[in-house]
């Protein structure tokens, strides 16, 4: 009897230390922002007591809070719908058999395994317009005269961001899709190829169904990283010309280190969490539905 | 099945990722008390002390200091920790927020302590030959509805620079003096030039864009508060200063990316040879630069901008009077003349008190700089020290000073960025810290 109930518990011990750091690292944070974000915080950090829903009225009243929303959905939106575009291209072609195949995918990926901070910040000198290298390589072949301003407005300063956003994430899906496109049987494009069926009906038809659960992984791991992405946006502008390129995570970092308002902070700390939880719900509904289906 | 539950979990934990990363912003109690410092005289007291990292070699500086103060305090236990600029603001309202502040903090800016009744005032523990020894102004500039509650530690004040040799190629002989001549002077340099020069570094970024609006509007004739104290930030000198910054930026005459680009690369840039003029601190032309330059007066007003830092005591309501009796040991060791012009030569900053600003005048080449051989320059500090009473300081002791602070950068960028006019941004800001 005292070994059958030994058996019993067992699993929940070795489950236990995890559990105690999940709860520490992860639950008791949580619960501490949701709580700031009710109260009123001092810039020195005091917390003054609670206000209820005050940070959140005084954020919504911010043009810049509506304009980082906004930013944050097109930046989610482009770098992921690209870089799922183009990263499923690029795993076609290294699909294919050609000489010094293991090398070119040897070098898609370093954009991905390198940090962020560190493409973030070649990224930055490249385009710099006095002194960048993209401004040097240009004029030297002749395409332009004289050194261009490349993040002259707001607009052309979020759009540079957005092209390094894409160029860090495109490897992520490429290797996906490869993985998946891997484990496709050889046999079934043999088959449909008899039937006489085309590289677009080869491609609806086999190709992307095969591959959907990779690409949906992928998706769906990249709109968390990326909407949570920081060192890209801050590296590059700091939410610069007049908090014009910030997202949501960024601007609550300036919110919290830079204007000592951290009750703010974690109001949009907490509108954020709530986006992505919605996000991550409609996956989890989606991927239980599709396994029921199964 | 099984792997779909490990990337709903996964996906789970990342988006709980976004609440958690800003979890160390806030927290504990808001008890305003002491933190575990202090303590019985019988036993010793222990200060937590808090410095800013002002270059390289910050820290050992300070092990010395600790060492000495040490040996000739029996008893007082010194526990010194140095922390970079960019993170000291998040460690102290961090310790603050879990009742463990310092003893003794050195950072720029006390007003948001003192509106939290974190602060003791300065002549609690500032022996009289001290605070008579302070330069008048610095001691002042650290008042707040009439009590003194920080000391100043170093200074530093802003000069206009120019790289003569590149000036005088493009016809220019003499630093420009009015606000029309920088504009004639940058246009010959990007005449003479073209894009391999830059003739006017600006830096209006989050990280110092307030430096650049008081050179402007101060030298414009305005600022940000008027005669009376009260903030004035959209006077009519105001409006003209931020419309004179954009109008550089317009005809092409600044660094190309001014909403970003901080002092630093423009100081590496000034120091290379390949800017023609900036306002920047007394410091910053690299030692190893073969710049021909000069460091003259801003232009218009001639009103030099003075940058200090402080340091200031937090309360401890538990503690005895050996704690005072401490802290007052420990100011007027770091403020005895020897240990600060040694100090100040050594981080290469201005003091802010008579008898070493005399000192250093006359004696600089007694100490060595940080790191390296080098020793300090009396002549420098002759100028320099001349200067410094003269100069205007941020209006730090007002309780909005963040405020106006984050909101000057944010009229400069919009009203650089085309998104709104010099007056309608400024009225909006006056109005804001004004309600």
């Amino acid at each position: 009897m005292k070994k059958r109930t030994l058996v019993k518990i067992q699993p929940y011990v070795w489950l236990l230390p995890s559990v105690i750091l999940m709860v520490t690292m992860i639950l008791i944070p949580i619960i501490s922002v949701f709580k700031i974000s009710f109260s009123e915080v001092g810039r020195s950090g005091i917390v003054r007591g609670l206000n209820g829903v005050q940070n959140y009225l005084e954020i919504f009243e911010e043009p810049v809070f509506w304009h980082t929303l906004q930013n944050t959905i097109i930046w989610t939106v482009v770098v992921v719908g690209v870089s799922t575009v183009f990263g499923f291209v690029l795993a076609m072609v290294l699909n294919q058999e050609f000489h010094g195949r293991k090398f070119v995918r040897a070098v898609v990926i370093f954009p991905w395994a390198t940090a962020l901070v560190i493409q973030s910040v070649i990224w930055k000198y490249i385009i710099n317009a006095d002194y960048g290298s993209l401004n040097v390589l240009l004029k030297k072949i002749g395409l332009i005269d004289a050194f261009v301003n490349w993040t002259k407005t707001a607009g052309s300063m979020f759009a540079w961001e957005c092209w390094v956003g894409i160029f860090v994430t495109f490897p992520f899906v490429t290797f996906c899709v490869l993985s998946g496109l891997q484990s496709i049987d050889i046999a079934l494009y043999e088959s449909a190829a008899v039937d006489g069926a085309n590289f677009w009906q080869k491609l609806f038809k086999i190709t992307l169904p095969l591959v959907a659960p990779s690409l949906t992984v992928s998706t769906v791991l990249n709109i968390i990283y990326v909407f949570n992405s920081f060192p890209i946006v801050w590296t590059i502008s700091k939410g610069a010309p007049a908090d014009q390129t910030h997202t949501l995570v960024t601007y609550l970092y300036q919110l919290s280190f830079t204007d000592g308002k951290g009750g703010h902070a974690a109001a949009v700390s907490v509108i954020g969490f709530v986006i992505l939880a919605i996000c991550a719900s409609i996956y989890m509904i989606l991927s239980l539905r599709g396994e029921e289906e199964s | 099945m099984k792997k779909k539950v490990l990337s709903v979990f996964l996906a789970a934990a990342m988006v709980a990722s976004l609440a958690v990363g800003c979890g160390n912003s806030g927290g504990g109690d808001s008890d305003s008390g002491s933190g575990e410092s202090g303590g019985d005289s019988s036993e010793g007291v222990t200060l937590d002390v808090i410095i800013s990292q002002y270059g390289n070699y910050t820290q050992d500086w300070w092990k010395e200091f600790e060492k000495t103060f040490e040996e000739a305090n029996e008893g007082i236990d010194l526990n010194i920790e140095i922390v970079s600029w960019n993170d000291i603001y998040s460690v102290v309202n961090t310790r603050i927020s879990s009742n463990e502040q310092p003893d003794i903090l050195n950072i720029s800016g006390f007003a948001d302590y003192v509106l939290d009744d974190l602060l003791m005032p300065a002549e609690d523990y500032v022996s009289s030959d001290l605070k008579a020894n302070f330069i008048p102004s610095f001691w002042e500039s650290n008042e707040m509805d009439g009590t003194v509650w920080a000391l100043p530690i170093l200074a530093s004040c802003r000069s206009l620079f120019c790289n003569v040799d590149l000036l005088k190629e493009a016809g220019i002989e003499n630093p420009p003096a009015t606000w029309d001549e920088v504009l004639t002077a940058c246009k010959a340099v990007k005449d003479k030039f073209g894009s391999e020069i830059v003739p006017w570094g600006l830096d209006i970024s989050t990280d110092e864009g307030q430096a650049a609006f008081s050179y402007y509007t101060w030298n414009f004739g305005g600022g940000y508060v008027d005669n009376s104290g009260e903030w004035a930030l959209n006077s009519e000198e105001n409006v003209k200063a931020v419309e004179y910054i954009k109008s550089l930026i317009d005809e092409g005459y600044c660094n190309s990316a001014p909403f970003t680009d901080t002092r630093y690369p423009l100081q590496d840039a000034f120091s290379a040879g390949t800017l023609a003029m900036m306002i920047g601190p007394m410091n910053m032309v690299a030692a190893d630069s073969e710049v021909n330059y000069v460091a003259a007066d801003l232009p218009g007003e001639k009103t030099a901008l003075g940058v200090c830092d402080q340091l200031m005591v937090f309360k401890d309501e538990e503690a005895g009077d050996a704690r005072t009796e401490a802290i007052t040991k420990f100011f007027d060791a770091f403020y005895e003349c020897e240990t600060y012009s040694n100090y100040m030569v050594y981080e290469g900053f201005l003091p802010a008190t008579q008898d070493s600003s005399d000192n250093l005048a006359a004696n600089a080449e007694k100490y060595t700089v940080g790191g390296s051989d080098a020793t300090g320059d009396s002549e420098y500090f002759k100028t320099f020290c001349a200067v410094l009473p003269n100069c205007k300081f941020y209006p730090m002791q007002k309780a909005e000073w963040m405020d106006v602070r984050n909101g000057v950068i944010d009229v400069e960028q919009q009203v650089c960025n085309g998104t709104i006019g010099a007056k309608e941004a400024l009225d909006k800001l006056q109005d804001s810290v004004a309600k």
